[in-house]
């Protein structure tokens, strides 16, 4: 299906296309939440909101404005941050970045996933040192990347830097995997 | 403009994250436009995160699925096909503007900005109110604690005073002579004239929750019960009831709270005094 069709299936409030995205994108947007709240019920509810979210909120976006994974991504994470700050999640709660991430990988049963979360495992490897922190803070613990820069005294550049290297990295290994 | 350099400067990166402010946002969105390498870039990045993003997670649970359908269920269009929707906009009419209702139109305007203003600063007003209230309640604990370390170092220099000051004997307790704990160790502290009795645990086991030590004076009179010792407080004075004629002084184990007469099968320490 096309982005434009699905996202005007979508706007028609039609089931067949949101049951469409839904097997489409709901693991890589349950990821993006999944990798900032660690407890899974907690990260569940998290996705059940922001993917109603999206489907209510439709209308209001603006094709122009940037791709549909892209917006639907925002919603995610922002979800997932906001719940990650406000007073119900223990510290307990929070992952505690790559390393947690890529052990939980490698525990989980299913041969699949095992394949998988291997090639995942190589992709980080990748990285080098500064590029895997930042996508530890960014894409793992949530910070945006002004608060990485505050934070760790990195000059708000540098960072930006590093998030473009790092982004790179994976893109041009993805195709391995 | 430097296209290449534009797009190593990581924006396109904070783009896709949602970290730009709306003027960024616009920048990017109208470069985009402009250069087809932008846009290509762009392309690729979020093909890039979405795959990532794909692979690196587990599938949230098929009850979320149900869960989320069935809230959605009464939104849905029923059983009407795609195609059917309407997607032409309907023709808007145009109502020409007579000249004061521009002016209208400019002060709603303005009304509109200064209200996104308001709730701009509001917001940050919210989230320094916020950082100021954990400030505060930091400082309370902080209070609190330096509270409680100087009740304790009042007690202690007031017990220091009085062993300092006073006459006070001491009278070292030692199990070696008994079967229970061979390297139990106890001092007592007695001051006959003041009759005021300290205790300090040098060496002692601790007990199951249903069991005290408890200190016996031994006089002319027999064994009198002075107080329960707690073997978790070592090398710290703890006060007993008063004293006034003792020749020597014990501790034995005895069911939780003390007894009337001690349980001379389970006597931990003695010491006389001398």
């Amino acid at each position: 299906m096309q982005e434009e069709q699905l996202i005007e299936g979508l706007r028609a409030r039609d089931r067949k296309t949101t049951e469409y995205l839904y097997e489409k994108y709901s693991r890589a947007l349950f990821a993006v939440i999944a990798r900032i709240v660690s407890d899974k019920d907690i990260a569940e509810e998290v996705f059940h909101d922001a993917f109603i979210k999206i489907t209510k909120k439709i209308d209001s976006y603006e094709e122009s404005k940037g791709r549909l994974y892209t917006w639907m991504a925002n919603i995610c994470r922002n979800s997932a941050i906001d719940k990650l700050r406000s007073k119900e999640i223990s510290q307990s709660g929070k992952t505690n970045g790559i390393d947690d991430f890529v052990y939980g990988l490698e525990s989980q049963s299913g041969t699949m996933e095992q394949v998988e979360a291997i090639g995942v495992k190589e992709l980080i490897n990748n990285l080098n040192e500064d590029q895997r922190f930042i996508i530890d803070h960014i894409y793992f613990k949530g910070y945006t990347h002004s608060e990485v820069s505050e934070e760790f005294d990195i000059p708000l550049g540098t960072v930006k830097s590093r998030v473009r290297a790092a982004l790179q990295v994976l893109k041009k290994n993805l195709h391995r995997i | 403009m430097d296209i290449q350099s534009y797009i190593a400067s990581g924006k396109l990166e904070l783009f896709l994250l949602g970290e730009l402010t709306e003027r960024e946002r616009e920048e990017v969105l109208a470069l985009a436009k402009t250069y087809p390498e932008i846009q290509k870039e762009l392309d690729e990045l979020e093909e890039a995160m979405f795959y990532f993003d794909n692979l690196t997670g587990p599938e949230p649970s098929p009850q979320v699925k149900e869960k989320i359908f069935a809230n959605l269920e009464a939104d849905f269009k029923k059983e009407e096909p795609l195609k059917a929707a309407p997607v032409t906009p309907k023709e808007t009419q145009v109502v020409p503007l007579s000249p004061w209702k521009k002016f209208a139109v400019a002060a709603s305007l303005v009304a509109l900005l200064a209200s996104a203003a308001a709730i701009y600063f509001a917001g940050k007003y919210y989230d320094t109110d916020q950082k100021f209230t954990a400030l505060l309640l930091d400082q309370q604990v902080m209070a609190d604690n330096l509270n409680q370390v100087k009740l304790q170092y009042e007690e202690t220099d007031s017990r220091l005073d009085r062993l300092v000051s006073g006459d006070f004997k001491r009278v070292e307790m030692k199990g070696t002579g008994f079967e229970m704990q061979k390297d139990a160790k106890v001092d007592v502290f007695w001051d006959q004239k003041a009759q005021e009795v300290f205790v300090a645990v040098n060496n002692l086991n601790s007990l199951d929750a249903e069991s005290d030590y408890q200190l016996w004076a031994i006089g002319k009179d027999g064994p009198v019960g002075i107080g329960l010792v707690n073997p978790g407080e070592k090398f710290t004075l703890q006060q007993m009831q008063a004293v006034a004629e003792a020749g020597a002084f014990a501790i034995t184990i005895e069911p939780k709270g003390g007894s009337k007469a001690p349980t001379l099968e389970k006597l931990v320490v003695l010491g006389e005094v001398a």
